[in-house]
């Protein structure tokens, strides 16, 4: 069970990474770090579960989930701005800002 | 009971300033009485205490008063007072000004915080909610896409950077079955030396370690003057802190975090010089600048990690305090200079060195404020960047270790090669004919002019007294390695 668990949170990190580098849909890259942070989440309740401390893993990831949400909000008020003012959302093309 | 006031004033403020402002168009004198009415229960604390460290719990949550609470605490507050006062006049015709008032004091309160956590779930919380309010500091004016851009980049970077943070408290939780901010024995396993990568990353992305430094010159630039001055005197070294809290944890596994820390200080010193000198627009250059200094404090912070030795981490924190005053004053100048210039323009395009030509002419002390500030960044006597850079080298050089004193050398040489780019400044401002946009302008009000002041001349008499704060340095690196 915790084998297949860990290999779980290896694998939404693997993906999570991977669409940090490969994805440039802002929008898509907000869903790609929620990606990451569930791979989070669910390692800080495998670790209470293996040292012994379930309670304490499971409220650290209720913690995480609500902490979580408000820089999900922010990003995607971001986005919309970011939209609105410069009609894109390719981070590819967020490029004015160099040197 | 002191602590929890300390901490949760200025954070149950920020609704009240938001709220003052919607109703009665009084956000600032709301801010600023929030934080003047902080210093009291600080001054409590400091009184109270002395120099003893002291935990106080609440319920299942413990928190700890020690002399780098303190450090941390007393630059937040003071730069944020500073900030606060100077932001009275440049700030009042900005649309969404009771927002900007409102986070900067939650931004204060999640820092002084941060400083206090003694497990490391609560340093990420508190990391997290001080990252959650400078993403809408940075992005404040949401109507230019260059801002909004530097915004992304900055949550983007950070927020992934967090989610490794906590990565690592999963490993170190699952290894050791504790999450307190306490030595563990030293062993070294595998697991906790992933942890220790993973905080490296996590936390480096918010203190700017070279190569995770990618947002800071664009997050620097654009906010707006206020912000730029707290982001590089006390957000980037709230990183810091709460890398070194980490690194206390791990740090009976040999040498290698001090190594690590050497390495950064390399990277971070010769790769922000070599970037500052390229640059024309005016808070990039101190953007890069930044990242030259977060080199200097690794670079003592290394030594006293790799010796077990107090001087270099002393010196180091000497320099966060000197920096914070130095930056602090730089930025506040630069946005003086700044307002009057978009004011001239009527736009916001950036600031650029040649356009600084003559300013002295017609504002003689912010010029001189300015010049004070950045030529105490190049490190020259009797400034107080001088007597902070020189603790460290010193320090550094007493370790007699070779790979050490050529990183001292490189470190001076860097130093002097700063002075590339901050002298050019002075002498636009000083020697050449006064520009259009400063022949017409007029008199900065005293709400801007007295922080800049007050912040010469703390930057003065440090220089000259350094014993001063060597209390605060010596308890800030004593509570590193007691």
């Amino acid at each position: 069970m915790i084998l297949t668990l860990s290999l779980t949170v290896v694998g939404l990190i693997l993906i999570g990474l991977y669409g940090l580098l490969a994805v440039r849909n802002l929008f898509k890259l907000i869903i790609t770090l929620q990606i990451l942070v569930k791979g989070a989440v669910l390692a800080l309740v495998i670790a209470g579960e293996t040292s012994g401390r379930l309670q304490l893993g499971q409220s650290l990831a209720v913690t995480v989930i609500v902490a979580d949400t408000v820089v999900a909000v922010i990003a995607l008020a971001l986005a919309v701005q970011l939209k609105q003012q410069s009609g894109t959302v390719d981070v590819g093309r967020l490029d004015t800002l160099k040197g | 009971m002191t602590l929890l006031t300390l901490i949760w004033l200025p954070l149950l403020a920020a609704p009240l300033i938001y709220l003052a402002g919607r109703l009665a168009g009084r956000a600032r004198e709301m801010a600023l009485l929030a934080l003047l009415a902080a210093w009291v229960p600080f001054g409590l604390l400091v009184t109270a205490r002395g120099n003893a460290a002291a935990s106080f719990t609440y319920g299942a949550i413990t928190l700890q008063w020690d002399g780098l609470a303190l450090l941390l605490t007393l630059t937040a507050l003071g730069l944020g007072t500073t900030v606060t006062l100077y932001s009275f006049w440049q700030m009042a015709a900005e649309p969404g000004e009771e927002k900007y008032y409102a986070m900067l004091t939650a931004l204060i309160g999640t820092m002084i915080g941060l400083g206090c956590a003694r497990d490391l779930f609560n340093l990420w919380l508190w990391f997290e909610a001080m990252a959650v309010t400078s993403y809408l500091l940075v992005a404040f004016y949401r109507e230019q896409p260059a801002s909004l851009e530097a915004g992304v980049k900055y949550l983007l970077q950070s927020a992934a950077g967090s989610v490794l943070v906590l990565l690592g408290i999963a490993l170190v939780l699952a290894e050791t079955g504790s999450l307190d901010l306490a030595p563990l024995p030293p062993e070294s396993s595998f697991l906790l030396r992933l942890a220790g990568g993973l905080f490296f990353i996590g936390f480096g992305v918010k203190a700017a370690l070279v190569p995770l430094h990618t947002w800071l010159p664009d997050a620097h630039a654009q906010a707006p003057s206020g912000i730029s001055a707290m982001l590089s005197g006390v957000v980037i070294m709230a990183g810091l802190i709460a890398l070194l809290r980490v690194l206390t944890l791990l740090a009976g596994d040999g040498p290698i975090w001090g190594w690590l820390l050497l390495g950064f200080a390399a990277a971070n010193i010769t790769l922000g010089n070599l970037l500052a000198l390229r640059q024309t627009q005016v808070k990039r250059l101190l953007a890069f600048s930044s990242l030259a200094h977060m080199g200097y404090m690794l670079l003592g912070l290394g030594v006293a990690f790799l010796l077990g030795s107090r001087a270099g981490a002393e010196g180091s924190f000497f320099h966060l305090l000197s920096h914070a005053l130095l930056k602090g004053a730089a930025f506040l100048a630069v946005g003086a200079f700044l307002t009057i210039f978009h004011t001239f323009t009527q736009d916001h395009r950036p600031l650029l060195i040649s356009d600084l030509a003559g300013a002295s002419h017609r504002f003689p002390l912010v010029a001189l404020v300015l010049s004070v500030a950045v030529l105490g960044l190049g490190g020259l006597p009797p400034l107080v960047g001088f007597m902070s850079k020189w603790q460290i080298l010193t320090a550094s050089f007493a370790s007699q270790n070779g790979w050490i004193i050529a990183l001292v050398l490189l470190a001076a040489l860097n130093s002097v090669l700063s002075l590339a780019y901050y002298t050019p400044l002075v002498n636009t401002m000083y020697r050449h004919k006064p520009a259009a946009a400063f022949a017409q302008a007029t008199a900065l009000p005293i709400s801007m002019t007295l922080p800049l002041a007050l912040l010469a001349l703390a930057i003065l008499l440090l220089g000259f007294w350094p014993g001063l704060v060597q209390g605060i340095v010596n308890n800030a690196a004593g509570a590193l390695f007691p």
